[in-house]
Formats: structure tokens, sequence, C-alpha cells
């Protein structure tokens, strides 16, 4: 266990990172003026490394994901994925919004929500139906094919849009508040799936999130915004032990000097 | 670019391209008919039309003919409208009347009004009675069914707000029910501004009453030298249409500007997406701000204003399905 | 409302009426103005919806087209249009193609506006969910953006359904040989009161039957539909 404090950029593991930021900013114009989102956010995140974004709300944190998923490009800096600019959605990643409600697609079925990806992609009828009772059943969800996504409780729903993200493989999963619409209690059991799913796909994850101490609970590293126009306040470095525990990692003494050491951050600039 | 001249364009673009699409059609048809391919005797040159359409706006005769259809329409639309909102209102507060009745009105709804014309005619002759007639009980249908369906629709939380406030009888139907159906009833009377037009004309065109339809009957039947005529009239039926459509949505948007529908999705979408300024344009313009600009802030002066009626001119254009 | 023993000229006893319909609409000489009217409707429909769809997807997609031709989109659907009928009349005579040609000109436009809106007004989420699984454009647009506009553009069928129904019996008023409108109009025109009122409950069974049946294959195509709001309403 070691103690909380600033964290270096340096990225472990090895070759390029997923993801590289650098100086990257975000500015909207509209008659009354620009509004700056984003001003300087500079971060690594390296491969199979699972990094939470927190910071208040207006931080920009979905912009910030929003132009990690190639949906919106940076107004200045450089945003790289697999060492290449992101010009538009790239084939490697993942993307699940808070939103599964309007995310998934009510006019299809779990099983057809799901193989969607791999359609498009050109895989045979076979194979995707192999992937995909694969990937449902990671998820908990093995029963439910032949279901609606709007037939399902809202985690299950959650757990179908995470499912559909990771059915073709992608190199990073994006996160934007996910658990956020959801109850506590299923937020836990959701908290743990996605690292177990990440355990087993060995996927990057970049996960955004209002709530220090999922953001603690899940990360190796914690990337601290400041509250509009955001910057990189401080990047966490996590120590504490793997596999974590709901209630076990939450007890450590190390986690409540995290929790205080974060909230401090994001507070101070409120 | 400055702020204001940003805006101005941004306003103005779409109706340059409007004016070059109308400009390029008219040409067109010009070119088709001097050119030979239309032939004269079967449809009219664009000139032939415009001027003809130009001498009817000279004498009484246009006027009149519009005057006769909008009597029709006005009084139709007013018996029909208000009979759909009484009748629908008490029918919807009362579930047994509600359970009861609703399966004729869908029924009578169902029912193509054009089938009604013939009774119209040999009831009322070919007569103003006979064309209100005809629009009342067109409007009266699918209208009552809407007023139903929006006073019942009244949120459940609302209406336990209401009894907790302790508001019932005629001030809880004022305060509270009329205003949550309000939005359902401007769809219902958006739709039978339309169809009121339409059996008015069919009225005319058909039944023989006075107005616009009778016009174009008329001139169809004097053989292809009055053909420019014709059309002229169909042209002016057109913008009728357009006119009392688009003055109908423009006062929508006023009279229902408290309610969220028309603050709106547009503006969620503005929040989480602040880079789709494109659907919230026509609302803000007609502002005379820019989407996203604080309230006070507005587009000053001339500049300002020449926007506001821009914006407001796109909505009463735009789509409205 | 309507005694058997009706004795006014103009509103027979509705007993002969109910004879007539037997004898000349079930089993008599009218079935061949019935057939003819629906073949019509079918149709001038059917391309009215095609081309109502399709257009309203082309114009999605093209933006400038969209903004140049939007008023006057609005202005033909405005357009009453029984007003076209003489103009079609001295364009395509009477018969077959005038008909068809009116019927799917007038119905095409609550379609193709419908379709147009239904588009525009997709979730934004459902469209970056559809980028992000890397959907190429036309995947995007017929099994993202046409679906979720379904409801829509269902509402907009719907609506040219009523106005392809008034088109068919207007167009068969004037100068026509056979329909349903010719039936009601020569029947007025010799005084059969019988017949034309025959002929007006006709109408009447067409307009309510084409709604049921509209009704039913609604249900089917959008279950999802109104499954997902069933649930939303019940989860307030």
């Amino acid at each position: 266990m070691t103690e909380p404090g600033t964290a270096s950029g340096v990225t472990e593991g090895t070759g390029t990172p997923v993801v590289s930021l650098s100086h990257v900013g975000k500015a909207y114009t509209s008659a009354a003026g620009t509004r700056v989102a984003l001003a300087d956010i500079t971060f690594d995140v390296a491969r199979g490394e699972f990094a939470c974004v927190v910071g208040p709300s207006g931080a920009g944190k979905t912009t910030l994901l929003r132009c990690l998923a190639g949906l919106m490009p940076p107004t200045s800096g450089e945003a790289l994925f697999e060492g290449a600019p992101l010009r538009s959605v790239p084939d490697g990643i993942g993307v699940v919004f808070q939103d599964y409600g309007r995310s998934l697609f009510p006019w299809l079925t779990v099983t057809r929500n799901v193989d969607l990806p791999l359609r498009v992609r050109g895989v045979r009828r076979d194979e995707r139906a192999r992937r995909v009772a694969e990937v449902l059943a990671s998820v908990g969800l093995a029963d439910t094919g032949r279901q609606y996504p709007w037939q399902l409780s809202g985690g299950m729903q959650q757990r179908v849009a995470i499912a559909r993200a990771l059915a073709y493989r992608p190199d990073l999963l994006l996160m934007d508040e996910p658990f956020a619409s959801v109850d506590a209690q299923t937020r836990f059991e959701l908290e743990d799936l996605i690292l177990r799913v990440r355990e087993e796909f060995g996927v990057t994850v970049v996960f955004v999130t209002h709530d220090i101490d999922e953001a603690i609970y899940l990360a190796d590293r914690v990337v601290v915004l400041s509250r509009s126009p955001g910057v990189v306040t401080e990047i966490v470095d996590v120590t504490l032990p793997r596999p974590r525990d709901q209630i076990a990692t939450k007890a450590d003494e190390a986690f409540a000097r995290y929790r205080e050491h974060i909230l401090g951050l994001v507070m101070s600039r409120s | 670019m400055t702020v204001t001249r940003f805006a101005l364009w941004y306003a103005l673009r779409p109706w340059l391209l409007r004016l070059g699409v109308l400009a390029a059609a008219l040409g067109l048809w010009q070119g088709l008919s001097a050119a030979g391919v239309i032939r004269s005797d079967e449809f009219p040159s664009m000139t032939q039309t415009a001027s003809a359409l130009w001498d009817q706006a000279k004498t009484a005769t246009l006027w009149t003919a519009i005057g006769q259809t909008l009597q029709g329409w006005a009084i139709g639309l007013a018996i029909g409208a208000a009979a759909a909102l009484v009748i629908g209102t008490l029918i919807a507060l009362n579930s047994f009347a509600y359970n009861s009745v609703i399966g004729v009105i869908e029924f009578f709804k169902a029912i193509p009004v054009i089938a009604i014309l013939p009774i119209g005619l040999v009831l009322w002759g070919a007569t103003l009675t006979m064309k209100f007639a005809l629009v009342a009980f067109a409007v009266f249908w699918p209208l009552a069914i809407q007023v139903c369906y929006g006073v019942r629709s009244v949120d459940p939380v609302v209406r336990d707000t209401a009894s907790v406030l302790r508001l019932r009888g005629p001030r809880k139907f004022a305060l509270v029910i009329m205003p949550s159906a309000a939005p359902f009833i401007a769809t219902g009377l958006r739709v039978a501004v339309a169809v009121a037009l339409i059996v008015d004309i069919i009225a005319e065109l058909i039944g023989g009453g006075s107005g616009v339809g009778e016009r174009i009957l008329l001139a169809e039947n004097a053989g292809p030298s009055v053909y420019p005529i014709m059309y002229a009239y169909i042209v002016v039926a057109g913008v009728l249409g357009v006119l009392l459509a688009g003055a109908f949505t423009l006062a929508e948007r006023y009279v229902l500007r408290w309610h969220e529908s028309q603050r709106s999705a547009a503006g969620e979408r503005l929040k989480t997406y602040p880079e789709r300024t494109e659907v919230t344009l026509a609302v803000s313009l007609s502002a005379g701000c820019w989407p996203g600009a604080h309230p006070g802030v507005a587009v000053r002066g001339a500049f300002g204003r020449v926007v506001g009626v821009v914006g407001r001119l796109e909505i009463a254009v735009l789509p409205a399905a | 409302m309507w005694s058997a023993g009706s004795k006014s000229l103009y509103f027979p006893p509705l007993e002969s009426i109910v004879k007539a319909l037997w004898t000349q609409w079930v089993t008599g000489p009218a079935r061949a103005e019935f057939a003819s009217s629906l073949e019509h409707l079918a149709v001038g429909y059917a391309i009215a919806a095609a081309l109502g769809i399709g257009f309203g997807a082309a114009l999605w997609s093209l933006r400038y087209a969209r903004e140049a031709t939007s008023p006057y989109l609005y202005f033909l659907y405005v357009l009453p249009a029984p007003v076209l009928v003489p103009a079609a009349l001295t364009l395509f005579g009477i018969g077959f193609t005038m008909k068809v040609v009116l019927i799917a000109f007038a119905a095409m436009w609550p379609t193709l506006l419908n379709t147009l809106d239904g588009m525009r007004g997709v979730d934004a989420v459902k469209l970056d969910t559809s980028k992000v699984l890397g959907l190429p454009r036309w995947r995007n647009l017929l099994q993202v953006v046409l679906p979720a506009a379904g409801p829509q553009i269902v509402a907009g069928l719907r609506n040219s359904l009523q106005v392809a129904i008034i088109l068919m019996v207007v167009s068969e008023w004037e100068a026509s040989t056979d329909g349903i409108g010719y039936y009601i109009v020569n029947a007025q025109q010799s005084f059969d009161y019988v017949g034309m009122w025959s002929g007006i409950i006709v109408l009447a069974i067409i307009g309510i039957v084409a709604n049921l049946l509209f009704v039913v294959a609604e249900n089917r195509a959008l279950h999802w539909y109104y499954g997902a709001r069933a649930v939303e309403g019940v989860s307030r």
C-alpha cells in the first residue's frame, strides 16, 4: 500500500499508449462568445490500464469522452489513438453511454442489438451466434437473447450495452457515467462486472464518473479534471491491491486517504 | 465576421437558396413552354399564368372568391371546433360516457368526408350553408377525439398535486386540465385548419359552392383559352393553405410558449451536444437571439429585427407534420 | 335514427338501402365499380408510400436540397389536393392514368413530410451509437434512422391513406366512366337516392375497413414501440 500523491504521467506497460492526449482543447463558438469546455488536457492511457476521469459537473468530462471516441474533433492540441490521430470514430473503440434507454435500439432484440456490430464487420452467422452467446454469458445475461431491451430492468439493459460494446473486441472501452442511472445496489454489481470483464477481455478502459468512490474502486489511475475550462488538475496512481472487493477494499485505510485527497482536489476549485 | 453579420448570414442563407430554387423552377417552366416541350393548349406557360393571376387580382373576382372560400372555412371551423371542444371535454371527464361513446366517434371519424357530400348537396344545395355544414362535420370527429385524449392524459403527478392543493371543480379544470390538454388540442386544431380548407374546396369544386374552387371549375369548363386562369386559382388555393396553416403555427407557438414541449428537446440536445445548434436555430432566431446565448444578449438593432422576422418565417413554413 | 318507414324522398327507408347494397354491390353490376375504385386506390397509394418514404429519406441525406425545398414541400402538403383534379383532367384525360397519378401525387406529401421530420428527430444518442458501432452510411439510414423514425412514418402513412381515399372519390366524380364516385354522381343525377345512399355506405365501409386494416398492420410493425411505451408508462 503506497501513499497517494502526485502521480507521474508516465505510462507503464509496453508499446505505444492506447490513447494519448496532448494539450487537447475544445471550444464551442456561439454568438455570445466562445465557450471553452476543455482548455488543456494532457494524459496517456497505457494498454490494459483502467483509467477513471473525475471532476465537478460542467468540467467537460463528456466532451472529453466524445473527443476520445472520435465523435468530435478537438479544437486544439492532438488526440492520438494507437498512435494515429483521431479524425473520425476508429475501428477498435467501444462506447457505453450513460443513457442506455436511448442507446440500445428498441426495435431489435437483445441478440440482434449485440450482433449488429458483428454484422457490420462481416462476421459469418455461426461465428456471430457464438460470439454473442459468449459475451452475453460474460455479462450474466445468458438467457435474455430473445427479449427486447425495454423488457429488461435498467441494470440488465446496461449490461446489454456493455455486451454490445465488447462483442467486437475493441482495444479501448469508453464509458460515460454508465452506472449513474441505476440504483446503488445494482451499481456495485455492475462495478464488479466491469472489473471482471476487463480481466477476461483484456481491454483498456477509460471510465468517466462523478462518483469518486467508484473511480477509486475501479481505477489503476484517476485523472482529476478541474472545473470549466477543463485542465488536468492531477493524475493519481491508485495502487490498491487487485482483485478489488466492495467491502474489503473500501474498508482499507488507503482507500479513505485516496478519497480524501481526490475529494479535496475536486471540491477546492468550486 | 462579427456576431451580427454571422447571425444574419445564417438566417438568410436558406432563404437565398429557396429563392434560387423558385427562380430556377419558374424559369424551367417558362423555358419548356416556350420551346414547345409543353403543349400550350394543355398547359399554359408561366408568364400566361402569372398574367392571368395578375388580371384576376386587379378585379374584384379573385378577392370575392377568396372571401367566399374563407367564409365557409371560418364558419365551419368555428362550429366544428367549438362543438368538439365542448363535447369532447364533457365526454372525457366522465368515464362511463367516454367508454360508451368513443366507439361511435371513431366510427364516424373513419368515414371519408367525401361520402357525406352528396347528402349535403341534397339537403342544402350549392350554398354557403352546405359548405360550412360539411366543414363542421369533417372537423368535429377527429378533433373531438383529440380533445378527449388530451383531457384524459393529464399527468398523474400533476393530478395528484392538484388534489393535494385541494383544487376542485371549475378551478381545477381551468388551471390544471385545460393547460395540460392544450398541446393535444393544439395539434388537433392544426390538423382541423387544413382539413377545413380541403373540405371547403371540395364543396366548391364538386358541390358548386362559391369560392376559389368554383372559379377553378368554371375555368376548366370554359376551355383551353382560360386554363391560365384555372392554374392561377390553383396557386391561390395553395397560397391560402400556406397562409392559414402558417398563421396557425405562429399563433400556437405564441400561446403555448410556456409549455415544455416548446422549450423542448431542442434545448436538451443543446446541453448534451452543444455543437448541434441547427435545431434550435429557428426558435432562437425568432426571439432575435442566438442559441446558447444568455436570453438578455440579443442581436441588436435593425439586424436583430430582420433575423427575428426570418426566424418566425422559418417556423411558420418549415414542414410541420 | 332512421325509421324503416321513412317517407322523405331524400332519406329513403333504411331497408331499401340495405337491399340495394345487396343487389347492386354484393351481387350486382356495381361490383365492377368497387373493384375499379379499389384498384386505383391500391396502386396510387402504393406509389405514394414508396415515393414519400424514398424522397423523404433522400431529402434527409441531402442537407442543401432539403433547406432549399422545404417551404415548397410544405406548400404542396397544405395545397388542397382536389384543386388539381381539373388540371389532371386536362393533362391526362379521363381514365386509369389520371386517377392513379392524382392519387399518388396528392397522397405522397404527408408521408414525405412525416418521414423527413421523423428522421430529423432521431435521438442523437442513437446516431452516436451508430457511429461508434461502425455502421456505414447506408446501414445507418436503413437500420437505425428509418426504424427510429418508424412511428412517425406510420403516422404519415395513415394520413396519406385518408388523402388517397378522398382523391379516389373526387377523381371519379367528374367525367369518369367507372368507380364508386361515378356511381354516386350518376345515381344522384338520375334521382336514384336509394342508389346514392348505397354508394355512400360503401364508401363509409371502405373508410372504416381501411382504417382497421391499418391499425392491425401498424400494431404488428410497431409492436416494439408500443411495448416500450407501455413499460415506460407503468414505471411512472
